[in-house]
């Protein structure tokens, strides 16, 4: 059975639509992520999963049952909101009650419940505290305990590391990985961090401008991006793009052949993009590579690699390498070598992946 | 180390204060031009006639001007307490204030929580700008309105009685009626504005805490129990403090215009029994002593209130 199924939802602001017919199926016990730029529809997905907004057209089943029409709080989900939601006037302990003691369970139980999930998520100590009185990250995890008290069939996560610094934020990812391994309940995630999206996910979701570019694990999305958005979205840096044109021996960008991996001869005159991650280059000349001839213009250390920035023809590329302790073999870098089976092929028009 | 050397120590950290002083003024100099019309205010309007209150301990006379009026201690406080009118008007201002308080200071903070529950925008914007209205009238015409609606001849409330068979009553001319009749349409006059802070402070709840809140299965009145009225409690609290801070303060402009000597042994308040003393009965001492003693109690009441919110609530004026 699917945990959360919506088929062809749709979802619209008096004439503007925001959300253009989606269909994903997420499976039981699945962790997915929504992820997707600003505005591109994915937290009113989410809300529309939660019964925070409601459905203009196309149904939502949780588990079986179809929910367009039931309230929130009979939907069995559980969110956790990007501000926290934490009740500024009640302690930790009561913050976690709050959705217990609405639900009129047992004082005994309730206690016994918190008692659990402070344990899980290390917030014994803080069961008396105020929300003021904890750490950004403290608080976080005060949010999910009050999601996870009510043990629901679905938690929905709406960008819940975004007010967070970055080492918190790794951090607190982890835990949410952990969390989701330990409880295996069924999640749905959005975040616009594609970091976030790659690590925590076992399938992405990218979205872009209310429709669904596509699903997939992290590195299908990764190696096999569906097209030029996708390929853009995913990765840091995004991957590189060119125009070129399609022969028999490769893919021709300003003169200069690329060899591509796959049977071309269909596409041959055909106007691509071509996309090629900064990951997959190489500065060794191997077997299966072309050389790309760039001058460098600028090198970036990050620690252990770096990051190339240079021009080959007319357009500005960016490559990552490792610098195995020094960046001073890097200055002179003339040529880089990318394999055939790394070159991808976008259509110029549709900007869909070509397929080889 | 010495005497000279603390001196020395002190002084040079005066200077430096000093300096700093200086520097902070330059720097944010535009703030203060800001700041200085409230400034002058109170210092033309509140603290320079603290300089007359000495009066309270003098024989005071016009002719003779405050300097040379000479001092005669507590007098006047020993005839003001030795007077009963002054202690009914002690009894009377607290009395009314009290009752305002009690039945008053809910009021605004219902019908913000009111407001907050209404779904329809038109609605909401006429029931607001209705009870916002008697706001802006002025207090002469608020004490006509007042004695037009209970006048015993054509006034709505004894026309309402006849109906059901009962004798007019003239209300404003019975003690027994001042009160619930100052305080009701005080009450009527203020209310509706007076939720425009309660209002706000609803406004600036985090709409994701009702979110949240739908999500776990609270209903529209939990969550106003449970969030809304949690979350405006600070707000509610300075305004509290602030009230008490005035509980002195009774609105004696309504008195003057509502009450007449029958009414007086329940509508005299202190300062009616002030702008009596003072402005008609020339006895200005006497009424500076009344004026030190209404400060020195709402000055006693405000800081009570505070430190008690403080202690209590986390959440305090200063």
């Amino acid at each position: 059975m699917s945990g959360v199924l919506l088929q062809n939802i749709v979802k619209a602001y008096g004439a503007a639509q925001v959300v253009h017919g989606i269909n994903l199926t997420v499976q039981e016990k699945e962790f997915v992520v929504l992820v997707g730029p600003s505005g591109c529809g994915k937290s009113t997905t989410l809300r529309m999963i939660a019964g925070l907004e409601e459905i203009t057209e196309g149904q939502l089943s949780i588990y079986g049952k179809v929910v367009n029409r039931i309230a929130p709080k009979d939907r069995d989900v559980a969110m956790v909101f990007q501000n926290y939601a934490l009740y500024p006037h009640l302690n930790v302990a009561d913050n976690m009650a709050f959705g217990l003691r609405i639900r009129k369970m047992p004082k005994p139980e309730i206690k016994q419940q918190i008692k659990n999930v402070a344990e899980i998520l290390e917030l014994t100590d803080y069961l008396e505290r105020r929300p003021a009185d904890l750490s950004g990250g403290q608080r976080q995890r005060v949010a999910m305990g009050r999601a996870i008290v009510r043990h629901p069939k679905v938690f929905l996560f709406d960008e819940p590391l975004s007010n967070l610094d970055a080492k918190l934020r790794t951090q607190m990812r982890a835990e949410i990985r952990r969390l989701h391994n330990r409880l295996g309940v069924t999640s749905i995630y959005v975040t616009h961090d594609q970091v976030e999206a790659m690590t925590l996910a076992d399938r992405i979701v990218v979205m872009n401008d209310g429709r669904i570019e596509q699903v997939g694990t992290p590195m299908e999305l990764f190696m096999n991006p569906a097209n030029i958005f996708v390929a853009g979205f995913l990765g840091s840096p995004p991957m590189n793009q060119m125009p070129g044109t399609v022969t028999e021996k490769g893919v021709e960008i300003d003169g200069i052949i690329i060899a591509v991996s796959g049977n071309l001869s269909a596409q041959v005159g055909r106007k691509v993009i071509v996309g090629i991650r900064p990951e997959h280059v190489s500065l060794q000349k191997e077997k299966g590579t072309t050389a790309l001839p760039i001058n460098l213009d600028l090198v970036e250390p990050l620690g252990s690699e770096a990051l190339l920035h240079a021009q080959f023809g007319a357009h500005q590329l960016v490559f990552k390498t490792e610098t195995q302790g020094s960046i001073d073999h890097l200055s002179d870098v003339s040529e880089v070598y990318v394999h055939a089976s790394m070159v991808k092929l976008f259509d110029a028009e549709t900007g869909e992946a070509l397929p080889l | 180390m010495s005497n000279n050397d603390t001196v020395y120590i002190n002084q040079k950290s005066f200077k430096e204060k000093l300096v700093w002083l200086l520097d902070h003024f330059k720097r944010e100099w535009q703030i203060y031009v800001m700041l200085a019309p409230m400034i002058i205010w109170f210092l033309v309007f509140l603290y320079k006639p603290m300089y007359g209150l000495q009066i309270a301990f003098k024989d005071y006379s016009i002719f003779r001007g405050i300097e040379a009026s000479p001092w005669v201690g507590l007098e006047h406080f020993n005839d003001l307490f030795s007077n009963s009118q002054f202690l009914r008007a002690i009894k009377n201002t607290f009395l009314i204030s009290f009752y305002s308080l009690i039945f008053g200071f809910p009021v605004p903070i219902l019908l913000a929580l009111m407001f907050n529950e209404i779904i329809n925008a038109v609605f909401k914007r006429s029931a607001q700008t209705i009870v916002y209205l008697p706001h802006f009238i002025s207090t002469v015409i608020i004490a006509g309105i007042v004695i037009t609606a209970f006048s015993p001849s054509a006034g709505i409330v004894n026309t309402v009685l006849s109906w059901f068979g009962l004798d007019s009553v003239y209300f404003l001319t019975k003690a027994e009626w001042f009160r619930p009749i100052f305080i009701g349409s005080g009450i009527w006059q203020e209310a509706g504005f007076s939720s425009i802070i309660f209002l706000a402070a609803i406004a600036g709840v985090n709409p994701s805490l009702y979110e949240s809140a739908v999500v776990d299965g609270a209903s529209r009145w939990q969550m106003m129990w449970k969030i809304t009225l949690p979350s405006i409690l600070p707000t509610i609290i300075i305004m509290l403090i602030i009230r008490i801070g005035n509980l002195m303060e009774v609105g004696f402009e309504l008195i003057i215009l509502l009450y007449q000597p029958a009414t007086y042994e329940t509508a005299d308040v202190i300062n009616t029994y002030i702008y009596r003393q003072g402005l008609q009965s020339g006895q200005y001492d006497l009424a500076a002593a009344a004026g030190f003693f209404n400060a020195v109690v709402a000055f006693v009441l405000v800081m009570a209130a505070n430190s008690i919110s403080k202690r209590f609530s986390r959440t305090s004026l200063w």
